[in-house]
């Protein structure tokens, strides 16, 4: 089979089983999702505050803290996933927790991933909001608590971003999550570590199938999450 | 800005921690096998899975890796047993003290494949003289090897068909490549390349079947006792991992030694072809060494279920 037939193979291959709702790969898709929403969200709880906190205050060090930041956006998930592996491996530290080879693994994994992503973007769009907002809130010797919930809210299209592109990384990362969680049938086989599997045993199509299904599934929470960003935007 | 709006995005963070912590501690019961990409890729544990659970009420979980990384996973206790193909190294881990049992389990073949119309009249019953034809060929600069070198247990074979075959200067020559990839995508980059590699017939039949006529390489040679691929069980050492589930480890092995498991490994066909061949206490006539010992201890445990 030449490029183009496989391609469409897989495009007609996609569908059907969409139509169809094949359970192992409607039990992958879900995987899949819960994985990286969850880890997004993670990610999110700690990236936002820790961003925040970094933004507003000066400190001897920050350049260095937010280029070191900056750095981890952009770490492999292969070395993540064997930080991560050894962390978790019956003879690492965290052992004990007997969670390698499971989802819990791969959301830990994910999470490492995720957070510095919001971080970092979180702390560009809060430097980015106009000086003379905090100085004004300053002024005004607000509480600090209302004086973030302010700069917050002005720099909320950056943060949205910043979850958008966090959550892009997870879902579409396979090291990580092929190293910590297996790729076992039926329990941490994920879209992509199951797209790296078909690749390697030749079924090509099912392969592309699977990546339109991962892109449609990654599509539809971005498109709620642009939806919510330009709705905001409006809402001054 | 109120502070009701800040109590909710604290509270959205606490939740997205409480929910994450809620999947924690969710793991039933299992087994974790260790195996081979060969084992994995071809479809046969697959086949096996629903049979052992059904009889054990254990879930049947894997990890497939090539042998030496399977090994490594294992030596820090990160599975529950081993199921591979390098004697040597398996031996060394039972000697070691990180494992308590080796037995050999089943058998299937290596062979030597390598692209259409044979550029280096490779072609032969022995596989010394094959590979020695592939060297001698690269030399000249008609034909390419690609190795799995990934310290697979098919590496290791490979490694000792280059050393019988006297061919030393391998590893640093222009003709011979490294892949450091699992069986499969091997052979796909030696079909992309018109390379000759040494695989093992299960993932070389499962990739013809799906790749079809996009699979050009055909086999040079088969048949040679010394591409002989037992398949073996390595029991870890349960004192030395207190934490793998050491019991659930023994069922596995029970059933694959057991007259059902043998027969549906001996029973398992891909497009009609048998690929791998029961051997559970007939090591002799492989001309292996028997390995009475592990049977009366398997037995023994049978017995005593």
């Amino acid at each position: 089979m030449g490029g183009i037939e496989i391609f469409l193979d897989g495009i007609s291959k996609a569908f059907g089983l969409i139509l169809s709702s094949d359970p192992e790969v409607l039990g992958i898709t879900a995987l899949s999702l819960k994985v990286s929403v969850v880890a997004t969200m993670v990610g999110a709880a700690f990236g936002v505050p820790l961003g925040f906190l970094i933004a507003s205050r000066s400190f001897c060090g920050r350049s260095l803290l937010v280029a070191v930041i900056n750095t981890f956006m952009g770490v492999p998930p292969v070395v993540v996933g064997l930080v991560v592996y050894l962390i978790l491996s019956s003879s690492g530290p965290l052992g004990f927790l007997r969670i390698l080879y499971t989802p819990q693994a791969m959301i830990l994994a994910q999470t490492l991933l995720t957070f510095p992503v919001v971080c970092g973007l979180t702390i560009s769009s809060i430097l980015g909001l106009d000086p003379n907002l905090k100085e004004t809130l300053q002024s005004l010797s607000a509480p600090k608590l209302w004086e973030a919930a302010i700069l917050l809210r002005e720099s909320r299209i950056g943060l949205i971003a910043a979850v958008i592109a966090a959550f892009g990384a997870a879902i579409s990362e396979v090291g990580a999550i092929m190293m910590v969680g297996g790729n076992i049938l039926g329990y941490t086989r994920a879209l992509t570590t199951a797209i790296m599997l078909y690749t390697n045993t030749g079924e090509f199509a099912l392969a592309i199938a699977l990546g339109i299904i991962l892109l449609t599934v990654s599509f539809g929470i971005n498109l709620l999450l642009t939806v919510l960003q330009i709705k905001y935007r409006k809402r001054r | 800005m109120d502070p009701s709006k800040a109590a909710l995005l604290a509270s959205a963070a606490i939740l997205a921690v409480l929910f994450s912590i809620a999947f924690l501690g969710t793991s039933g019961e299992k087994v974790i096998v260790a195996t081979t990409t060969s084992t994995a890729d071809s479809g046969l544990i697959d086949y096996i899975k629903p049979y052992f659970e059904a009889e054990y009420g254990v879930s049947l979980s894997w990890i497939s890796l090539g042998t030496g990384q399977a090994m490594a996973v294992a030596s820090r206790g990160d599975a529950d047993i081993l199921l591979i193909h390098d004697r040597e190294r398996e031996e060394q881990f039972v000697s070691s003290g990180n494992g308590t049992l080796r037995v050999t389990v089943f058998y299937n073949d290596f062979i030597v494949v390598g692209p259409i119309g044979d550029p280096a009249s490779a072609s032969s019953q022995d596989a010394k003289v094959c590979m020695g034809r592939i060297a001698d060929a690269g030399r000249s600069g008609t034909a390419l090897f690609i190795s799995r070198g990934d310290g697979s247990g098919t590496h290791s074979l490979e490694k000792r068909l280059w050393a019988a075959s006297g061919i030393r200067d391998y590893e640093n020559s222009g003709w011979y490549k490294s892949a450091g990839s699992g069986m499969a995508a091997t052979l796909r980059l030696a079909n992309e390349l018109g390379a000759y590699t040494i695989t093992d017939r299960a993932t070389f039949c499962k990739l013809k079947e799906s790749m079809g006529d996009a699979l050009k390489l055909i086999v040079v040679c088969e048949g040679d006792p010394a591409l002989f691929n037992p398949y073996s069980l390595v029991l870890l050492n349960p004192s030395r991992y207190p934490n793998i589930r050491y019991g659930y480890a023994i069922d596995f092995l029970l059933f694959i030694t057991s007259p059902e498991g043998q027969g549906l490994i001996g029973n398992y066909t891909l497009s009609g072809e048998r690929l791998f061949f029961p051997v559970y206490g007939k090591t002799e006539c492989l001309g292996l060494p028997p390995e009475d010992e592990a049977v009366a201890f398997i037995e023994d445990l049978r017995a005593h279920r």
